[in-house]
């Protein structure tokens, strides 16, 4: 006979396997630390990618003047502010990543727990049936 | 209002049954009309400029996932540049570069909103697009309203230094792209709609999630305040002539369509709230529990009557002893009963079904399936239709 409430739970919890619990499964594969290394790893590949280009279109803008400013200029002084700006806007996106991996990382586990609970109650469901 | 739950409940309904059929076609319909709308805008490659190749591009946006449809969008836009100038292109693919890689790793779930926002910005609608994406998404929907946003600024300037780049020369590289940034950096307009769109989005969100009577409606209400007080603070500061009463008018506009939103998405009876405190062992519970408002579908009941069947009921009514003319009577008044009276729901509605899945978020949250109970209310239409109980189906 069937178990409508056997149903309806597997129900959910195949919905939850094929939408966001795909998501929360991959990030629960992690250790927590490990995740938001990843997190942050990542971002500071799309950081200096982002400074290149900014920095590319800020050269470009002016190009003719910063050519004839190349050589005025103290190239150590330039060089310097130029990694400054970059440390800073690494540093500044390396720290909203970390808080919003472990922001994601908290609410991917807490959606998993329960998760892991109800599968728990399934079993036990298939278990009384036996 | 009862009107209005029966023509929600039937467009779930046919929403579930038709779902496969009817998602391609608006991701069609979508990717057609924002394709076009591109076209409309840029369109310097003419062999991307017919409708032909929209439609193509449109029936296949409508098996591919939603991130297909930026994809397209954002090839078909950079073609336009391209065709209208090298360097239009390169800007564009650096700004396009810049909000994938900082921006979209942190909402690449709202894909849709990137396209909707220049959309809707192009159709001046662009109010209506904070208040909504508040109530239907999360808070990193701020991030790709903002992008929507700078899209839209962006093919606006393009648009608008379009002449001037065509008179520019091959040589000119330096001078075009010094137009466009000028014309996108220096656009403080645009920086203060990013600004009022981010925080109408945040505000939209927070209050929605408030434990308060009427949240979503106070949401949309304040969203569309904030917004508006945002521009009017911009326009003072950086003098970016937003119109007062079309600013008003939109807003008016937005809260509009929030209320209709909430209408098909948070529909509930704050006149049934039930407030209720309790205890376990470990813990002191305050519950506020606010029915949602639904009614039941009426269900068809189709009744075959043929010879065979006459027969054979005659033939049970003279088994038990009554007369045959008080058999078709009291058959007769069965089946009265059973097409008049309420039926009490006993197969699945798309509301109930809506409801389970509803029930597992809420499920995620609390921890026990137990907890998520599903009552479906009747009020007027059970009045009406003659029923004084309502219905209800207890899922746990």
């Amino acid at each position: 006979m069937l178990n409508e409430q056997r149903i309806i739970l597997m129900t959910r919890l195949a919905s939850y396997e094929k939408g966001e619990g795909r998501r929360n499964v991959k990030i629960g594969n992690y250790f927590r630390s490990d995740y938001i290394a990843i997190q942050i790893l990542k971002s500071v590949v799309s950081a200096t990618l982002v400074f290149g280009i900014v920095f590319a279109m800020y050269v470009l803008y002016d190009f003719e003047a910063f050519m004839q400013d190349l050589y005025k200029i103290d190239l150590f002084v330039f060089a310097r502010n130029v990694v400054t700006y970059y440390a800073a806007f690494v540093l500044g996106y390396g720290i909203l990543t970390y808080i919003v991996g472990t922001w994601r990382y908290a609410k991917a586990k807490k959606s998993l727990k329960s998760y892991y609970h109800n599968l728990k109650k399934l079993g036990a469901m298939y278990n009384e049936q036996k | 209002m009862t009107g209005l739950l029966e023509i929600r409940e039937k467009l779930k309904l046919f929403y579930s049954k038709y779902e496969p059929f009817i998602l391609p076609v608006i991701k069609f319909l979508l990717a057609f009309v924002a394709l076009n709308a591109v076209n409309g805008k840029l369109g310097y490659m003419t062999q991307l400029d017919n409708v032909a190749a929209v439609l193509i591009v449109a029936l296949m946006c409508s098996f591919l996932p939603a991130g297909a449809m930026i994809f397209f969008a954002m090839v078909f836009s950079l073609a336009h540049m391209y065709a209208l100038s090298m360097e239009v292109a390169l800007v564009g693919l650096c700004v396009y570069l810049v909000m994938f890689l900082i921006f979209f790793r942190f909402s690449p779930r709202n894909a849709l909103v990137v396209v909707l926002t220049p959309l809707l910005c192009s159709m001046n609608l662009s109010y209506v697009v904070p208040v909504a994406v508040g109530l239907l998404c999360g808070p990193a929907a701020a991030v790709s309203v903002g992008c929507g946003v700078s899209v839209y600024y962006l093919f606006e300037t393009i648009q608008a230094n379009e002449s001037n780049i065509s008179t520019l020369g091959e040589e000119e590289t330096l001078a075009k792209i010094r137009l466009l940034i000028d014309g996108i950096a220096g656009n403080k307009g645009m920086l203060v709609i990013v600004a009022a769109f981010a925080v109408t989005v945040l505000v939209v969100y927070f209050i929605r999630r408030l434990s308060v009577d009427y949240a979503w409606t106070i949401a949309a209400v304040a969203g569309a305040m904030t917004n508006v007080v945002i521009l009017l603070i911009g326009d003072l500061v950086y003098n970016i002539n937003i119109s007062v009463a079309g600013a008003l008018l939109g807003s008016l506009l937005a809260i509009l369509v929030a209320k209709v939103i909430e209408f098909f998405r948070f529909c509930v009876d704050y006149g049934r709230k039930e407030v209720v405190q309790f205890e376990d062992d470990e813990y002191y519970y305050y519950v506020k529990a606010i029915p949602k408002m639904t009614v039941s579908m009426s269900t068809k009941t189709v009744k075959r009557i043929n010879s065979h069947a006459q027969s054979s009921r005659e033939a049970s009514v003279s088994r038990s002893g009554l007369p045959a003319g008080r058999g078709a009577q009291s058959s007769r008044a069965s089946q009265t009963s059973r097409t008049g009276g309420r039926s009490v729901v006993t197969e699945r509605t798309a509301a109930a079904r809506k409801s389970y899945g509803t029930g597992s978020r809420t499920q995620s949250r609390s921890g026990d399936y137990r907890t998520g109970k599903s009552v479906t209310m009747g009020n007027a239409a059970s009045a009406e239709s003659g029923g004084a109980v309502d219905d209800y189906e207890e899922l746990f």
